[in-house]
């Protein structure tokens, strides 16, 4: 998004002159053999194809397209490449169909970073591929901000893939206003870090205060342009954890003395139980020495009862004892 | 290699040396060595939740604090291996920690020791949050906080069995499906915490979140051991004289074993010389090795034949999904009166299907394909899950299951640590995944194979004691009531 209103910014400024010509002159190409070259190949399956090149120096870009004719009887195709939308001249060729094939073949001078753009093969009106060619642009960052605390550290990271290039340089920046302010570690070595390396930089903050909350910027400068990305950190107290934790604490220590409280009240209840049933027991010996406790394998139909009232249960046993024997 | 008559030759002889063989086919007798009869429910069910709580963090808490490992990396700037030991640290420390748990659980009951290992996790994390190096994590997240795991875990286990002697199939099967709950309710809110409060703020809160184990632990009523049963004193007869419960809060089980010896009382090593004992540690211990493979390589692996990173973890999720429905229904299926008797061969079987799924990965095509074994796997894990420690329960009685478990854990900590690892090495040095699941699915299906055989002779030779038994003491206590009240009857 960054690297797009800047290139906006160059093409704006650089591309005045362009304005009064009606399409791009791109002369063709005199292969400079110290430049890198490569090649991209699409094979069209259906009306439109898009590829993404990054391109991190400049080089000489070979793009090729075929298309397959699929039933068309016309024999002949015109054939020609378009740059951000606007034809490139003298690059209208009349082809002609082999087998239903066509292809389209042409190399690019990259030099600089307004050569970078969307450069299309038109098959006519019928299909066409395009090739998007931009600085390799930086891996997908957190969006969402990165907590840290005041008097804490924080370590912001930005990296390219792996299967990208690699950039020359990173650079660090800070939001001020709607500027961006570069950050150097000589200005503050004790607050800022920068560690880079090679295709992963990372920016060590120290001595975090609330003011540094905000939006950095990392950049990855390749040779012909640079990648930009954002992080937003957010720095708070600890007061701002310490709130939910004290209301768990409190949750806790109530749940438990209400338990404690619950188990406390049970037992006493059940104690009084115990009493008197102990009298009734007493009252009459015969009847409980005949039946022993008996061994309910069911579970004990008074639930509320379970626990302390150990008495009472068995002596609930004995009766229902009593009257299965009877 | 021993043939199955040597095998045999060796536990009979271990059998004449007189140890306790619990005959699981007779459950209402082995309630009887409680000494009481347990609930069964009631209260019990509040317990079941409070070790569903205790369980459920025990196993889930360390797999949930690896969502802040990238940034604590970053933080201090450490390789990816180094903060991997928190993780290790933690796991070792939970199973080392068994013994130690044990012999307090056999001590005080499960009750403090859950509050105290709540209060160890919630102060390990709370003193993480400050913490300025790496060394600082690893001792209080790794060391006490899988200490205060520990404490949760055994006295959770145990106390069902306390509890719950009919239903004890179910009740397992409920509190271990604890597990893939609080996995799928952490995971979700860890990552909410460390959007909000950043890695610090969150190890603090979850320092809170985890004093709810203290909650857990107030449930944990001790279970009223006043209930006897007439036929208690048969039971310590079987038990034989060097045998005590290691439950000693029943009065008169307690007057006997102070007598014993000190060091006998806390590690219960006469439990080596039990034969189902020895069945469950090396079936177990082999099949450790292959166990958590899988699950920490479910997503690589989808990742490996080209699935999306999103689609890959919504394999993780199916798999949960699955593991936390079949826990409680195969607790119940544990619990029928077909299946009951003969458990072990249910627990048989999930390792075998573990070890056949794993087998069969390799022949997965496509997401789909994926999709189908990430279902079987959650099924076959969670059936093993959930039977896990059900059937040590039903092989060494409730009251022995506290140490039987302490020495079990610790003796599992080592398979349990290099499993993964060893996994990944496979994966590494072949670059493939398939020689990987070929192997822990070997891993699984030779100790589920195993335990077939082995609890085919157990049976046998535990209905041939049964046999051998004076006639009254044979018959289930209930038959043996109604015996007695038949007599009653006859007599009136």
């Amino acid at each position: 998004m960054m690297q797009a209103s800047w290139m906006l910014l160059l093409l704006a400024w650089g591309g005045h002159a362009n304005t009064k010509t009606v399409g791009q002159t791109l002369p063709p190409v005199e292969p400079d053999v110290h430049l890198l070259a490569d090649v991209r190949s699409v094979v069209l399956q259906g009306k439109s194809h898009t590829d993404k090149v990054d391109v991190p120096g400049p080089m000489n870009l070979t793009l090729q397209c075929t298309w397959t004719a699929n039933g068309n009887k016309t024999l002949n195709v015109t054939g020609y490449w378009l740059k951000d939308g606007r034809d490139i001249d003298n690059s209208h060729v009349t082809l002609r169909l082999e087998n239903q094939q066509v292809h389209l073949k042409r190399t690019f001078l990259i030099k600089n970073e307004e050569s970078l753009g969307r450069y299309s093969c038109m098959f006519g009106n019928e299909a066409k591929a395009d090739f998007i060619l931009a600085v390799p642009h930086i891996s997908d960052v957190r969006d969402k901000p990165v907590v840290s605390y005041v008097g804490d550290s924080v370590v912001l990271a930005c990296k390219v893939d792996d299967r990208k290039p690699e950039p020359k340089t990173w650079l660090w920046f800070r939001a001020n206003g709607t500027d961006k302010e570069q950050i150097t570690t000589v200005a503050e070595p004790q607050k800022y870090q920068i560690k880079n390396a090679g295709k992963a930089t990372k920016l060590h903050v120290h001595n975090l205060t609330r003011d540094d909350s905000g939006l950095f910027y990392c950049a990855a400068v390749f040779t012909i342009g640079t990648a930009v990305s954002h992080l937003e950190l957010k720095v708070i107290t600890i007061y701002e954890p310490l709130k939910p934790f004290v209301t768990i604490v409190l949750e806790v220590l109530i749940l438990v003395t209400a338990i404690l409280l619950f188990e406390r009240g049970q037992s006493k209840k059940s104690q009084v139980q115990e009493a008197s049933e102990k009298e009734v027991a007493n009252a009459e010996p015969p009847a409980t020495n005949a039946e022993p406790p008996a061994i309910n394998v069911e579970p004990p139909t008074s639930t509320s009862s379970a626990t302390p009232s150990g008495e009472s249960n068995g002596l609930e046993k004995s009766s229902s004892a009593r009257q299965r024997k009877s | 290699m021993w043939n199955s008559i040597e095998l045999l030759k060796y536990f009979n002889s271990l059998w004449k040396l007189n140890f306790v063989s619990v005959p699981s086919d007779m459950p209402a007798k082995a309630a009887s060595n409680l000494g009481y009869v347990p609930p069964d429910g009631g209260w019990g069910w509040a317990v079941v939740f409070a070790s569903f709580i205790s369980i459920g963090f025990a196993y889930a808490f360390p797999k949930s604090l690896t969502i802040y490992y990238k940034e604590i990396q970053e933080y201090f700037s450490i390789s990816y291996s180094q903060i991997a030991w928190v993780s290790s640290a933690m796991l070792a420390s939970m199973y080392a920690a068994g013994p130690v748990s044990s012999i307090l659980v056999n001590r005080y009951g499960s009750r403090p020791v859950v509050i105290v290992g709540g209060l160890m996790v919630s102060s390990a994390m709370v003193l993480a949050s400050f913490g300025t190096t790496i060394v600082h994590l690893y001792l209080c997240v790794g060391v006490i906080g899988g200490f205060g795991l520990a404490f949760n875990l055994q006295p959770a286990l145990t106390i069902i069995g306390t509890y719950f002697h009919v239903k004890r199939p179910l009740a397992n099967g409920l509190a271990m499906t604890g597990s893939p709950v609080v996995l799928f309710t952490l995971a979700p809110l860890n990552q909410f915490l460390f959007d909000s409060f950043g890695w610090r703020g969150s190890f603090l809160i979850l320092g809170g979140l985890v004093l709810n184990c203290c909650v857990a632990g107030s449930l944990m009523r001790p279970a009223d051991k006043k209930v006897q049963t007439q036929l208690k004193s048969e039971p310590r007869e079987s038990n034989g004289a060097d045998e005590p419960p290691a439950d000693n809060q029943a009065v008169e089980i307690q007057n006997e074993s102070t007598k014993k010896d000190c060091v006998h009382r806390f590690i219960d090593v006469s439990l080596f010389k039990h034969r189902g004992f020895l069945i469950y540690l090396i079936g177990n211990v082999v099949m450790l090795f292959g166990f958590f493979g899988p699950v920490v390589f479910l997503a690589p692996y989808a990742k490996h034949l080209g699935v999306d990173e999103y689609s890959a973890a919504f394999l993780l999720s199916i798999f949960a999904l699955v593991d936390m429905f079949v826990r409680p229904t195969i607790g119940f299926i544990g619990n029928t009166k077909w299946i009951r008797p003969k458990i072990q061969y249910l627990f048989s079987f999930a390792v075998s299907s573990n070890g056949v799924c794993h087998l069969l990965c390799p022949l997965a095509s496509g997401y789909v394909g994926l999709v189908v074994y990430a279902v079987f796997f959650g099924m076959s894990f969670g059936m093993v899950c959930s039977l896990l420690f059900e059937v040590l329960m039903d092989l060494v009685g409730a009251h022995r299951f506290s140490t039987a478990v302490g020495l079990v854990t610790i003796i599992e900590c080592g398979p349990v640590l290099l499993g993964p690892p060893l996994s990944g090495a496979l994966v590494d040095i072949f670059g493939d995944y398939k020689y990987m699941y070929y192997a822990c699915g070997v891993l699984m299906l030779v100790p589920g194979l195993f335990f077939f055989i082995m609890h085919y002779y157990n049976y046998k030779r535990l209905d041939e004691e049964q046999r051998q038994r004076p006639s009254a003491e044979m018959k289930t206590c209930a038959e043996a009531v109604r015996l007695k009240m038949n007599q009653d009857e006859a007599q009136e």
